[in-house]
């Protein structure tokens, strides 16, 4: 009983919904990246990396401009060149897409814990200064409303910039022309390419956009909440967010709402002095939560029909 | 590479009636492609390391050093370096089984760190709990615990993709994490902390620890016996290889768990329940995981558990030496000797030249590259259309096109290799 007083002091708390909707709209981000790519027929796995490699590229260049803006703009890059990687490695080579993505995580740990033992002569690199982090931006009135202007209206700016994206993406995805192309060429290719789509155009376009919205994920991470570069800082961010277009269905709105049970978890972690449980069981709970809730799923969570085969024009 | 068998062709006829060549063949062929991903990974490696300000040279040389006890120009003892090598080809070896068993079936288990981490909790608990027993018996109950351990995370995995389809690649990371926390809880002012110590639990007792390879008394190359730390753990390993050889090659599981892995749907039609067979190969993966990990309290140089176990790469590390080794028993061997290698002199190329160790984690994404796009194979093939870009389909027409210029590059790289 005491439980579940604590949990009910936790969950009425502002504090609380601020923290799980700033983490929530965080692992949206490559989870939205996911959704493209796959429903372009490629699989992704890879957000983990382009993320990490974002959060160190962020760091460096906020390091040195002194402008999160900048910041912003070379880790997209970043995420963006290891996506592209993935991309012409399963799209022109015909990879086993999962081992590709995967050789991209471990070639971002690898890559950026050599540059940051590199730049740092081992040390780690230092602290971003407030110049160069991403502010908070408390929208005027809004704001003051209790306990919602608190969760909605003092958020960090790529909070915003991510549920704005994850509204976009819906409205193209589901309301385009662009938008059925691309479903069109992850569904079934051959169709697609015999109604004149460019598949391979579309895939790739598909699988940068997944780096691109990691990179902005691994900066908000790096230069937005932590302010400095830990190697592999990520940890398993980038999973928890495949796991979440999994359960979303492939769906922008989808996955947000299992980023959002994931963030509920991240939350309630941080709430160890509350809450009477030990800390790491309180850590498992979103972990936990992911396989029942996968194991629930039978049957009822199916990917793009063409998710994970190369396409070979003409067929095999 | 393939070109090296070009010359024999015209004697293959002949040579058909002769076992020995055709094995040699077989051989070379299976051999070309992990090489030169190899080789392309160390251009790649040497390139990195001179746009970094290093020597690609000298650290290579310090590398071989750190591997192989050869080209040793820091003074370093050959021996120990070769015992430093051991001791990290012993676990890389039985988890690359571990991820090999699995992807022999199709399966793709990424949890091979958390299963190891709950053998090597279950292995701790038992070596602490029975420590009075005498090593004989204790050491087998340590790893059957481990076994267990890993078996049963890795089971979870199996019952839940075979009953209800959640993809293995989500679940084993989803389990790593609650491996992580699980080992948090016990270790972090949890029950199993040492007392007046953070973050580790008591030792496993003498009687809990296997022998090393080398009398830990005495001096031995010029360095005292304690400084060596592989023991006979790496005998276990290698046994477990042939126990895998043996399973995938001449039982009937080992063929349902091929023919699973080949097509689902037909080893349906031959009968093969594939339900259990996931299951099982998963529960055997587990095993070998599990396994690993009672290797690491019983054969590594700690001989206790510690919380930065979540922060080891074996279990990832491992995907990459079964990769390799093209989840063949001795492939997996070689890779694993050669992985091993690299991680042991990546430590001395570190302290040596001051190169990151880390860039063998870049040389394994590399290897791990061109193995899944196969650019061997793949550049072989496009070669003669060069210019050609079978990327621009525009309708059937150019697909037609694509697909005529891909029959006749590959008769025209056939056609090479006649010549």
């Amino acid at each position: 009983m005491a439980i579940l007083s604590q949990l009910l002091q936790v969950l009425v708390s502002g504090d609380f919904w601020q923290l799980a909707l700033r983490d929530g709209a965080l692992l949206a981000l490559p989870a939205l990246g996911g959704v493209l790519s796959e429903r372009s027929g490629v699989t992704n796995i890879a957000m983990e990396g382009m993320m990490l490699t974002g959060a160190f590229f962020s760091v460096v260049a906020a390091l040195s401009f002194h402008n999160p803006w900048m910041a912003v703009i070379v880790a997209m890059l970043a995420g963006g060149a290891m996506a592209l990687i993935h991309a012409f490695i399963s799209i022109r080579f015909r990879a086993d897409q999962i081992i590709s993505g995967f050789a991209i995580n471990i070639a971002a740990v690898g890559l950026t814990t050599f540059l940051n033992a590199k730049l740092s002569n081992f040390r780690g690199l230092q602290q971003v200064d407030p110049s160069g982090r991403l502010p908070t931006i408390n929208v005027p009135l809004l704001d003051n409303i209790p306990f919602l202007g608190q969760v909605f209206f003092q958020q960090n700016i790529i909070v915003y910039v991510s549920l704005a994206l994850l509204a976009i993406a819906n409205l193209v995805l589901f309301r385009t022309r662009l938008g059925l192309r691309l479903r069109a060429v992850g569904e079934h290719p051959e169709a697609a390419d015999t109604a004149g789509i460019n598949v391979y155009r579309l895939r790739y376009g598909a699988v940068i956009m997944s780096g691109l919205l990691s990179g902005l994920a691994g900066a908000f991470l790096a230069i937005g909440i932590a302010n400095i570069f830990n190697d592999n800082m990520t940890s398993g961010r980038g999973y928890i967010a495949l796991a979440a277009m999994i359960f979303g269905k492939w769906t922008p709105w989808g996955a947000f709402v299992a980023c959002m049970i994931f963030g509920v978890g991240d939350a309630l972690a941080a709430s160890t002095g509350v809450i009477n449980v030990p800390q790491y069981f309180l850590q498992m709970v979103p972990y936990v939560l992911a396989l029942v809730v996968l194991a629930g799923l039978v049957g009822r969570s199916t990917p793009p029909a063409a998710d994970g085969i190369p396409y070979t024009p003409g067929g095999e | 590479m393939t070109a090296s068998t070009a010359p024999a062709r015209p004697e293959s006829e002949a040579a058909a009636t002769s076992p020995w060549v055709e094995r040699l063949r077989r051989v070379g062929r299976a051999l070309a492609l992990p090489a030169g991903s190899v080789v392309l990974a160390f251009l790649i490696g040497a390139v990195l390391i001179a746009l970094a300000g290093g020597d690609p040279l000298a650290s290579y040389e310090a590398l071989a050093c750190g591997g192989f006890g050869i080209s040793c120009f820091g003074g370093e003892t050959p021996a120990l370096q070769i015992s430093n090598t051991i001791e990290f080809i012993t676990p890389l070896l039985m988890a690359g089984l571990a991820v090999g068993v699995a992807f022999r079936a199709g399966l793709f288990n990424i949890g091979v760190q958390g299963q190891l981490i709950l053998g090597a909790i279950f292995a701790t608990i038992v070596g602490l709990r029975l420590a009075s027993l005498p090593g004989v018996i204790l050491i087998p109950l340590l790893m059957l615990a481990g076994v267990v351990g890993g078996a049963l995370w890795a089971g979870i995995v199996g019952v839940l993709k075979a009953f209800t389809g959640a993809h293995e690649v989500v679940t084993t990371i989803m389990l790593n994490y609650v491996a992580y926390n699980l080992l948090n809880y016990l270790l972090i002012n949890g029950p199993m902390q040492a007392p007046n110590s953070s973050q580790i639990s008591l030792p496993v007792g003498q009687n809990a620890q296997l022998p090393t390879l080398i009398p830990q008394e005495g001096l031995f190359f010029g360095q005292p016996g304690g400084a060596y730390h592989a023991s006979i753990g790496i005998f276990i390993a290698l046994a477990a290889a042939g126990v895998y050889a043996f399973l995938m090659r001449r039982t009937a599981l080992g063929y349902e768990i091929r023919a699973v892995g080949q097509s689902q749907r037909a080893a349906r039609y031959a009968g093969i329940s594939v339900r259990r067979t996931i299951i099982v190969t998963m529960l055997i993966s587990g095993a070998f995981a599990g396994l690993t990990g009672g290797l690491m309290i019983a054969g590594g140089s700690l001989h206790y558990l510690y919380a930065d176990l979540k922060f080891d790469t074996t279990g990832f590390d491992a995907i990459a030496v079964s990769l390799l080794g093209q989840n063949v028993a001795i492939g997996v061997v070689l890779s694993a000797i050669l992985f091993g290698a690299l991680h042991a002199g990546g430590l001395v190329m570190q302290s040596d030249v001051q190169i990151s160790s880390h860039i063998v984690e870049i040389l394994q994404a590399v290897i791990l590259f061109s193995l899944a796009a196969n650019f061997l194979r793949s550049l072989k093939l496009r070669l003669p259309s060069l210019g050609r870009e079978p990327a621009k389909p525009d309708g059937m027409e150019a697909a037609q096109a694509a697909l005529q210029a891909e029959v006749g590059s590959t008769a025209a790289a056939e056609g090479d290799g006649r010549a």
